[in-house]
């Protein structure tokens, strides 16, 4: 269904199609929850998504058909829901992850398989039941519904205001595939509403341990799985719902939640900084193509052309400005670690000249970026580098001038020894030879 | 202000410092501390900032531990060569012996059923405590001979700063040496026409290529024993030998070379036809019958050789 | 005169061309059997080449066959010793390659299109033909042709040799051994007739010998002290100085143009004694042509001090450019030989290797049988003459057999030796009780023997008939013989039956020792049929059907060559022990726990992990068996990681069972041989190692970093595939719970905040 769909769609309506990855969007949401989210849904459709939906127990549309993915995106906002279809289960969801699929998974207060699935990514939610709380600042609302500041970042507009927040808090691991993007306030805390602050006071005696408090907790954290796609962890599925989009902030001006929701699932669903290493050559100095392997101490020249996905356009565009990209030419070890200036001539391309080592072997050209929010880049060419061939050393040494007068004066001894010997006398040249 | 000391003394024997006890008891032993389980464990406590080496032995005749009686010289000496470092480092490692007859019971909680062995305890606290945070103990490995030199090496890791010890030279040796040579000079003359002796140099190479090919060297590489432990001398497998086959078996090729070189050498200068007769047939029956023990030998050692000659 | 038995009455032109055409077809028949003997394994088996070394032998070869010479000098091997590669044509000795290469292209330039792959088998035979001609021309100079007939004979079938010439044995020695004996000939020839162009000729092949085996080092010492020898038993000649100086020089020359070889000859202390004899030769000759020209005494006093001071100074200069390090001194290789511990001690890669083990006796009985025996005799019978090459037979006779005690290895370049000593005391033997004459018995009869008439030949024919020749050479050489004919016929008849009985030893120990592959094994049916089991080349081709060729395989380094020529695979270490760190690192990898393997395998880019595991068939070549090295090795390099009283249970016992060590249960090489073994007996008690003789543990280990990929019909093989890094940065074991559904254990958020104490 994916392959085929997705050509026709990229056929039929160019215009709309945005993530690089494609359009079909499986929404796990109960019926009535649906209705929460019309806003944050038109924006998607907006965007050129298809949206799928599933009640959380519904046998169909299933995730995976014989291993093979049946969606680009999966949303799991059926976040109070306890039980689910047989075939939504922690392992397929990272199963997914692995395919390239991206994942959105809404927590919630009440628990559910999603708490045995986020500590896989390095995120450990709360006990059940012990929602974000924050008496800050003061307003209206239950203190489980809390304005949050968004910090800047690659991922969120700048000057995002303020978002609507209700759910839980997780501590962040420290994976470095982590992306932190919503911080909780640094007042807030989770707690059950019985024993309000008792364990956070035990907690703190302890010395912080277990203490579920402060900014270090996250409310929205993304996730750059390595080769595959991306996952992005809610604290509550509240953040995309139309009645947070809508409700005013305490200073009366307007939540930022709708912006949020765009952005965070622009990223999610692989729109915004996307990269991908569009090829990588390498070859000796005033040489074009690529040589099966290398002498030691040649003049190498990498080059390697680097795109980003503009969703605006749909099309892959030069990336530009990237001034901390390194390669390393390794063997077990890197040898030579240098950056890769961008060439100006040709946007997008990254070249450099170095010398290769002093050393045989089988080296690889190694590109490793890793940048939160960016797609990783990765690249890593196999080429030998070989000792000079017999005869591709300096002919004569100056080194070796004692040998080549030895050589020859030995020579010319001969000669005159085998001159005199037959022209003189025999006797007397022999005698004269030997003392 | 002289009975100061004199009043302190008592409180400071009260109050000693378990290492200085230690220091103590090494001072006693010159070297060595001569274990006992109470020792064994103020030396092992599990708050210690001195390492220690603890050889576990059974140096009683009635234990008969023969490896016990080689590896202790070699203790003793490598112990007494720590103990020429500056006492400032040498409290902060032990050397220290504890025998089985002393503590049975220390024996069976390290569940040793075999000596000597040899425990190393790293230092736990102090600046000496290894920052892998193995403490031990770790077991000294024997398969480098019970001399002193490998031993010294490797507690040398161990230890706040390398045992300084250095083989001790052997002076006998340079001795024996010296006067060898100076004797053969000496006795040159006498013995310089005995090496212009062709026959000195055959019987020579004869002799060294018999026990070569016997498997001399097998014996002296692998150090087998001379006979297997049940008395028996030949031992089975088709790789595998005891010292007392080379015997057997350069006699053996010792006799056929023999009988060879009588028929071929000797047999012929007979000048009685009745005399070379007897000889030749009593050379072959030494032939057929040598030969006939070397395959039944042989056949011993290998049993899958399908071969047999009269016997 | 009287004579034994009656000779046909034949002119000596006759004797003489009919003894020359025997000798010739005797030679070919001799040949035909040395190869024919050395088939068993084409026979048995199929043409394939044999065990490790050999395998790169024939990959370098089909490089240099397909792409020439130039291209196999500077071939450099990227998939060897990954990743470090490995400079081939600088490493090698390239001579049984070529040798191969301009056969093959002979061959295709007659339009014969001959496989590379079956001269390869084929090589070792055909020079093993060779090599008995040489071996009798050799014997020939020691004594005459009939000796030199039956030295032939014997190199020709005996197993010590075999052992290492059978069909696919496609190694150095396969043609080492006949360049030894053809240079030891032509050495023997130049010191007999004092002829530079022997001497040339030995310094040529003793450059092929060079080129072709690393034990050249034996003639590069075996010739100086024959010399050295000569000099002391005063038996300096000027025939000895042109030999020596013509061999040296070129020899050197030529040696130093082989890459592998290099600067070595002027550098190393193997090669110093050459050079030491070289300069002692020429103080030598220096004063013996002094002396010829001086008249006082005292001059010649002088001249004699000087010579010693010289040579002393000499010495000296050798012990301080060896302190200084411009000379080399011995490799360990070579040192162990003399210092037999040492080896066990520093280089455990050395000791490690089976033919490095010490000789027991029935390895020499096996390899030689009589001829161990006779060699003695032979000793004796050479020291009775003691010519100048009966020297050269005696000190090889000592150094040879020392090195074959010390060495199995060794007891190749012993056999050559052996070979000619018995065949000079047989020929001595025969010569004896053959010879017609009969002493002070005046019985004339008319005879001419056949086989036993070289001084028939030799002799001038000064008399009527061949028979006086006889008679006269006998009665020259003294007042002896045999006066009876029965006892001629009983020593005619023994030796007979002695040399069948080594026929048939020969041929039962060739066809049942060394005629396996060990590439392909045998066993025998319950009806005795013959039963192949062909695991290796199973697994080898299974990777090279289902991996992409760039995959790494990782294995001891037994199984380098073979997995790079069958397989095609990039390995970490092979058969080339060059690199004792890389060795060592794939032991602590074996050696380690998974946790501490894998970052070890994923730097090296390993993909897959191959192990030998015998415990299911009871094949004792095993890499359980091997472990124990692996272990060594590694701790050589990593003392506090790796110790190998860990491995063994508190008893001091190497087991497998349950009462195995928890290092030995935890190490890699433990899991990857016995993963899913007692699954294979249903997990009840049944599980048996039968290499070790010992039941497993009803519960196998389990692997987290490493999946199962292949495992051979009898499970000697067993290939792992090392999984990839989890894509969400877990740890492959808690990856693999949370796959396997168990919970994790829950986890609060840790501490930020230093606690003040």
């Amino acid at each position: 269904m994916l392959p085929l769909l997705s050509l026709l769609i990229s056929l039929v309506t160019l215009v709309v199609a945005r993530s690089s990855t494609g359009t079909d969007v499986l929404v796990i949401v109960s019926a009535e929850e649906q209705k929460d989210y019309t806003l944050f849904f038109e924006d998607l459709e907006g965007r050129g998504y298809d949206l799928f939906f599933r009640e959380p127990k519904a046998e169909k549309p299933v995730l995976l058909d014989a291993d093979v993915p049946q969606f680009h995106h999966v949303l799991m906002l059926a976040s109070d829901t306890k039980a689910f279809a047989s075939d939504i289960t922690p392992q397929n969801i990272v199963e997914l992850l692995t395919k390239n699929v991206n994942v959105v998974v809404a927590l919630s207060p009440k628990q559910n398989l999603f708490y045995t699935l986020a500590p896989e990514f390095g995120l450990v939610p709360p006990p059940p039941g012990t929602p974000l709380i924050s008496y800050f600042p003061e307003r209206t609302d239950p203190p489980t519904v809390l304005p949050v500041h968004v910090a800047p970042g690659p991922i969120v507009t700048p000057n995002t205001p303020p978002v609507w927040f209700s759910g839980i808090p997780f501590s962040v691991g420290n994976s470095p595939l982590l992306v932190p993007i919503l911080n909780a306030p640094s007042e807030s805390f989770a707690s059950d509403s019985d024993s309000t602050t008792e364990s956070i006071v035990e907690s703190v005696e302890k010395g912080g341990e277990g203490l579920w408090a402060g900014s270090s907790l996250g409310l929205v954290t993304g996730f750059q799985v390595t080769d595959g796609g991306r996952a992005l962890f809610l604290g509550g599925g509240a953040i995309l719902s139309d009645a947070f989009a809508n409700k005013a902030l305490p200073d009366g001006s307007s939540s930022g939640n709708k912006q949020i929701a765009h952005d965070v699932s622009a990223w999610a669903f692989q729109e915004s900084l996307v990269l991908r290493i569009d090829e990588t050559s390498h070859h000796v100095v005033n040489a074009t193509e690529p040589k099966e392997y290398y002498t030691t101490n040649d003049q190498v020249v990498y080059t390697t052309k680097i795109s980003r996905w503009n969703a605006k356009e749909n099309e892959w565009e030069p990336h530009t400005g990237v001034d901390d990209l390194q390669l390393e030419f390794t063997m077990l070890d890197p040898h030579v670690r240098t950056g890769i200036p961008e060439d100006l001539a040709r946007p997008g391309t990254y070249s450099v000249t170095f010398r290769a080592p002093d050393r045989h072997g089988v080296f690889k050209f190694i590109v490793d970026y890793r940048r939160k929010g960016w797609t990783h880049l990765k690249s890593a060419i196999t080429v030998p580098v070989v000792p000079p061939r017999h005869d591709g050393y300096p002919r004569f040494l100056s080194a070796a001038w004692p040998y080549y007068a030895g050589a020859v004066s030995t020579s010319v001894g001969f000669v005159l020894f085998a001159a005199l010997y037959l022209a003189g006398e025999t006797k007397e040249a022999g005698k004269k030879k030997k003392e | 202000m002289h009975w100061l000391p004199a009043l302190l003394l008592p409180l400071l024997v009260l109050a000693k410092d378990p290492q200085l006890e230690l220091a103590e008891l090494a001072e006693k032993g010159n070297g060595v501390i001569k274990l006992t389980p109470n020792t064994f464990e103020l030396l092992t406590s599990s708050n210690r900032n001195w390492s220690a080496a603890i050889q576990l032995t059974a140096l009683d005749k009635r234990r008969r531990c023969e490896p016990c009686k080689n590896f202790d010289p070699s203790w003793n000496e490598v112990a007494q060569a720590w103990h020429k470092v500056p006492k400032a480092e040498r409290d902060n490692h032990f050397f220290a012996t504890l025998d089985f007859d002393d503590g049975q019971a220390t024996f069976q909680k390290l569940g040793l059923s075999s000596a000597p062995a040899v425990y190393i305890y790293s230092a736990t606290d102090g600046p000496h405590a290894p920052a892998s945070g193995r403490f031990g103990p770790h077991k000294y490995d024997f398969s480098s001979g019970f001399e002193a030199g490998p031993l010294a090496e490797q507690l040398s890791r161990h230890t706040p700063i390398p045992i300084p010890y250095s083989e001790p030279f052997n002076w006998g040796k340079l001795l024996t040496s010296i006067a060898g040579v100076v004797s053969f000079l000496s006795l040159l003359r006498w013995v310089g026409p005995f090496l212009q002796n062709k026959w000195v140099w055959a019987a020579g190479t004869i002799f060294t290529s018999l026990v070569m090919t016997s498997g001399y060297m097998f014996t002296q590489i692998r150090g087998v024993p001379f006979t297997g432990p049940n008395g028996s001398w030949v031992a089975a497998g088709y790789q595998n030998m005891y010292g007392q086959e080379v015997q057997v078996i350069s006699l053996i090729y010792g006799t056929l070379a023999l009988s060879f070189l009588m028929l071929t050498a000797v047999v012929p200068y007979q000048t009685s036809p009745g005399r070379q007769r007897v000889q030749v047939y009593l050379w072959t029956f030494v032939i057929m019958l040598v030969y006939s023990v070397l395959i039944a030998l042989f056949k011993v050692k290998n049993r899958g050789y399908p071969f047999r000659l009269f016997l | 005169m009287a004579t034994a038995y009656t000779l046909p009455d034949i002119s000596p032109t006759a004797v003489k061309n009919t003894a020359s055409l025997v000798r010739i077809v005797a030679l070919a028949l001799i040949s035909g059997a040395a190869i024919a003997s050395r088939l068993f394994a084409v026979i048995n088996f199929e043409s394939i080449i044999h065990e490790f070394d050999p395998w790169f032998n024939y990959r370098a070869t089909k490089v240099l066959a397909s792409q020439g010479f130039y291209e196999f000098w500077n071939w450099f091997d990227p998939t060897a010793w990954y990743p470090l590669g490995r400079v081939v044509g600088g490493t090698v000795y390239p001579g049984l390659m070529a040798t191969s290469g301009v056969i093959y292209n002979v061959l295709h330039k007659l339009n014969l299109p001959v496989d590379i792959r079956n001269i390869c088998v084929l090589l070792a035979p055909g020079f093993s033909a060779l090599t008995a001609w040489a071996t009798y021309m050799f014997t020939k100079e020691m004594k005459d042709a009939s000796a030199g007939l039956l030295a032939a004979a014997f190199i020709g079938i005996t197993p010590g040799y075999i052992s290492r010439s059978v069909a696919g044995s496609y190694d150095n020695e396969a043609i080492a051994i006949f360049l030894l004996m053809f240079t030891f000939f032509l050495w023997i020839k130049a010191v007999k007739l004092g002829s530079a162009l022997y001497g040339s000729l030995a310094a040529l092949f003793y450059f092929y010998m060079v080129a072709a085996w690393g034990g050249y080092a034996f003639i590069t010492n075996m010739i100086p002290v024959h010399a050295l020898t000569l000099m002391l038993m005063g038996r300096y000649s000027s025939r000895l100085y042109v030999a020596y100086c013509s061999w040296y020089a070129i020899g050197t020359l030529s040696s130093m143009q082989v890459p592998f070889v290099g600067f070595q000859p002027v550098r190393t202390s193997e090669h110093m004694g050459a050079l030491g004899v070289f300069g002692l030769l020429q103080i030598v000759a220096f004063a013996q042509l002094a002396r010829a020209h001086m008249s006082s005494k005292q001059f010649k006093d002088l001249l004699f001090y000087s010579v010693i001071g010289i040579g002393l100074i000499g010495a000296g200069g050798f012990v301080g450019l060896t302190y200084m390090g411009w000379i080399a001194p011995w490799t360990g290789r070579f040192y162990s030989l003399w210092d037999t511990g040492y080896a066990k001690k520093y280089i455990p890669i050395i000791a490690s290797v089976s033919e490095h083990q010490p000789t027991a006796w029935p390895s020499f009985f096996m390899d030689l049988q009589l001829l161990i025996f006779l060699f003695p005799a032979g000793v004796i019978l050479c020291f009775r003459e003691l010519r100048d090459e009966h020297v050269f037979v005696i000190i090889y006779a000592l150094v040879g057999s020392y090195f074959a005690g010390v060495m199995v290895r060794l007891m190749l370049t012993l056999t050559p030796c052996v070979c000619v000593s018995a065949a000079v005391a047989f020929s001595s033997l025969l010569d004896t009780y053959l010879d017609p004459a009969k002493p002070e018995v005046p019985v004339v009869e008319e005879t001419a023997p056949a086989t036993a008439s070289k001084p028939a030949a030799t002799a001038t024919a000064t008399g009527t008939s061949a028979i006086d020749d006889v008679v006269n050479a006998a009665k020259k050489s003294g007042k002896r013989g045999i006066f009876d004919l029965d006892t001629r016929l009983i020593i005619v008849f023994n030796a007979f039956c002695m040399l069948s009985f080594f026929v048939l030893h020969c041929t039962w120990v060739t066809s049942n020792a060394y005629s396996s592959p060990s590439v392909v094994l045998a066993s025998q049916n319950q009806d005795g049929s013959q039963h192949i089991i062909d695991d290796f080349r199973e697994a080898y081709y299974w990777l090279r059907q289902n991996t992409p060729e760039t995959s790494v395989v990782m294995s001891w380094w037994d199984y380098g060559y073979q997995i790079a020529g069958m397989a095609d695979r990039p390995t970490l270490v092979d058969n080339n022990t060059w690199n004792n760190t890389h060795i060592a690192t794939v032991g602590k990898a074996m050696a380690s726990t998974e946790e501490v393997a894998y970052p070890i395998l994923r730097k090296h880019d390993v993909e897959y992990v191959l192990v030998i595991f015998g415990g299911l068939i009871g094949y004792s070549g095993d890499d359980i068996n091997k472990f124990l090295w692996m272990v060594r090795i590694s701790q050589g390099v990593w003392p506090d990681e790796i110790q190998e009283p860990n491995y063994f249970t508190p008893q001091g016992e190497y087991r497998v069972d349950d009462r195995a060590s928890a290092t030995m249960k935890n190490s890699l090489m433990y899991k990857m041989s016995y993963y899913r073994f007692a699954e294979l007996f249903g997990g009840s008690k049944q599980a048996m190692d039968r290499v070790r003789n010992q039941r497993l543990p009803t519960v196998s280990p389990t692997l987290d970093y490493l999946d199962e990929a292949f495992t051979s019909e009898n499970w000697i093989v067993r290939i792992y595939q090392v999984k990839k890094e989890d894509p969400l940065g877990r740890d492959l074991k808690s990856a693999n719970a949370f796959t396997d559904g168990k919970k994790r254990k829950r986890s609060k958020p840790v501490s930020r905040r230093r606690a003040i104490m």
